[in-house]
């Protein structure tokens, strides 16, 4: 089956003058599958946001192709059908919402696909009940808070109806309530809506809940995996300068001194069942 | 007896007083900031902590209550302002959104050269700041702000106010929207300005984390009023009040509150993963080699 988007050995160079040429992807090769929730993160300047940008032809590759469904990126007559396929969302709360009131944010969209009005009001209706923001038609985006903002372009996206949702660090700005607001939002798309997910982030715990991470370096993949097998290497997270959950570092550090840990944890719970397991053991004994 | 710096006693905020939309952002503050003390202000957006640190150095002023600096009401007649802006530095959120000059030298340069320093002054207080933000003087004067990865950038910021000479720093979410290696980088700069160079620092922090491994002394605020004030260890063991703040607690001192919830025996005040390691190390220590046997 083809997939929703099947990177092929691109590489891209940001042109910034003739010595200031950055290479920002270094022959990338990924594929994301229908139904995936795939979280990529890295540091800053890893590339895992000019990877982002090429799943919906915001930046073409310099070397190497981008196919969304089977669509290449470069072919400008698909471009529609590629953004229609594969929506955006934006770090900046404060940079993406166009209209004056919620409600004509999230039409926008439609609107531009000559979607009729009735169908308009549902899809509205639909995409702001999905993400929790119902009740809030009518409010400018000035009192909305950074969470809320992001909900929004969120819906705005979701009334496009894709197939495919790329969030470029879209909680990076946020308070760790906003935050909260934005995952819970992110992981109803995947779970409960069956809609692709490709979340960049720098949070390594927000990671934890996709079902495949991808970590960038240097224009590269230097992982990719279900979340506990690329946790399961700390020493390498940590060559890369990214943080390990707080429990999987403890886990490690236990391990470390001998203790046999029977999984590397991703979250409270599991980390203290297991430590209970073993801790009950002695007990027993 | 502690050494107060910075008093705050029954200070209330209001913005826009007096207009249909006036908001009560503080009620009847009291703080005190011990000189040679790290201690953090927590707390959700929204309550009243940027507000309240905006105080600190006279940038606002209180509808009612004081503000002392060393002893003085920085409101009273023949206080100079100006002084007690350079005490007291304030790092604002995003302080690299503030850099505009050419290079990194006269970004550094420019509240020293306002202060009416001589250009010999200005040049020793650059050379110090830079070198107490651990930023190399002869590699980064020339070159323009905007080039430097994000923690530099960041740091040059901090060296613009350090270079003020203050005696305490207040940083303003100082971490946010950084990955972790700027994070890394900018929270060990914090630590060396208190420990290696004695400055008293104020962190707003969302980051509980952060401010576990850090901060002497945790001070929560809601809704405009402190709620809770005391050693970090204290603080974070309420638990469901900070949760029901919209805060939370490091995930190690989540973990033992499950543990413990499950009957084990474990100290409360576990806040940092090496503290974990040294609770839990011991205990499954014995257990592990139990295992060897087999």
């Amino acid at each position: 089956m083809e997939p929703i988007i099947r990177i092929e050995n691109v590489s891209y160079t940001y042109e910034g003058g003739e010595q200031d040429q950055v290479e920002a992807l270094l022959d990338v090769n990924v594929r994301v599958d229908a139904g995936v929730f795939v979280a990529v993160i890295g540091h800053n300047g890893s590339g895992k946001s000019t990877l982002a940008k090429h799943m919906n032809a915001i930046l073409l590759p310099t070397r190497g192709d981008v196919y969304v469904l089977g669509m290449n990126t470069r072919d400008r007559s698909m471009l529609w059908n590629i953004r229609q396929t594969v929506g955006m969302v934006f770090q900046n709360p404060d940079n993406q919402i166009v209209a004056t009131t919620v409600e004509e944010d999230v039409a926008f969209g439609p609107e531009n696909l000559g979607v009729p009005p009735h169908e308009i009001r549902r899809r509205v209706d639909e995409a702001l009940t999905l993400v929790d923001m119902r009740g809030y038609e009518q409010a400018g985006p000035h009192q909305l808070s950074g969470g809320q903002k992001q909900r929004v372009a969120i819906a705005g996206v979701i009334a496009m109806r894709p197939k495919c949702i790329v969030l470029d660090e879209p909680t990076a700005m946020l308070d760790p309530v906003g935050r909260q607001e934005v995952l819970r939002t992110v992981r109803r798309l995947a779970s409960e809506e069956g809609i692709t997910v490709v979340h960049i982030t720098h949070f390594m715990s927000e990671a934890v809940m996709a079902d495949r991470v991808i970590v960038m370096d240097d224009g590269r993949i230097a992982l990719d995996g279900g979340p506990r097998e690329v946790f399961s290497s700390p020493d390498a997270l940590r060559r890369l300068q990214l943080d390990v959950p707080q429990v999987t570092e403890l886990a490690f550090e236990l391990s470390r001194r001998g203790v046999k840990m029977p999984r590397t944890p991703l979250t409270v719970k599991e980390l203290a069942e297991d430590v209970d397991a073993l801790l009950s053991g002695r007990y027993a004994r | 007896m502690s050494d107060a710096i910075i008093e705050v006693s029954g200070l209330s905020h209001t913005y826009m007083k007096g207009t249909p939309m006036a908001r009560k952002a503080l009620t009847d503050v009291n703080v005190v900031i011990n000189r040679g003390e790290l201690v953090a202000i927590i707390g959700r957006t929204g309550s009243g902590k940027s507000t309240l640190v905006q105080h600190f150095n006279g940038l606002l002023r209180p509808d009612s209550g004081h503000v002392k600096v060393d002893g003085r009401d920085i409101w009273a007649r023949g206080v100079s302002l100006r002084d007690v802006r350079r005490r007291i530095g304030l790092v604002f959120q995003y302080p690299e959104h503030q850099l505009f000059e050419e290079t990194v030298e006269a970004d550094i340069a420019f509240a020293p050269r306002s202060m009416g320093m001589t250009p010999v002054q200005v040049d020793e207080a650059v050379r110090d700041a830079m070198r107490i933000a651990d930023l190399d003087y002869d590699s980064l004067r020339g070159r323009s702000p905007f080039e430097l990865s994000g923690g530099q950038k960041r740091r040059v910021a901090m060296a613009g106010v350090l270079a003020m000479g203050p005696e305490v720093l207040v940083l303003d979410e100082p971490t946010a929207g950084m990955d972790p290696r700027g994070r890394e980088e900018v929270l060990s700069e914090i630590a060396a300005l208190h420990g290696k160079h004695g400055y008293t620092i104020v962190l707003v922090s969302h980051s509980m984390e952060d401010v576990a491994r850090f901060a002497q002394r945790l001070i929560v605020m809601d809704h405009g009023t402190v709620v809770m004030e005391g050693a970090s260890h204290e603080v974070f063991r309420e638990r469901d009040a900070l949760v029901g703040m919209g805060l939370g607690v490091p995930q190690v001192t989540s973990l033992i509150c499950e543990l413990r919830a499950m009957g084990h025996e474990l100290p409360g005040d576990v806040i940092t993963v090496e503290q974990a390691v040294e609770v839990l190390a011991p205990m499954l220590g014995a257990a592990g080699r139990g295992g060897d046997r087999v």
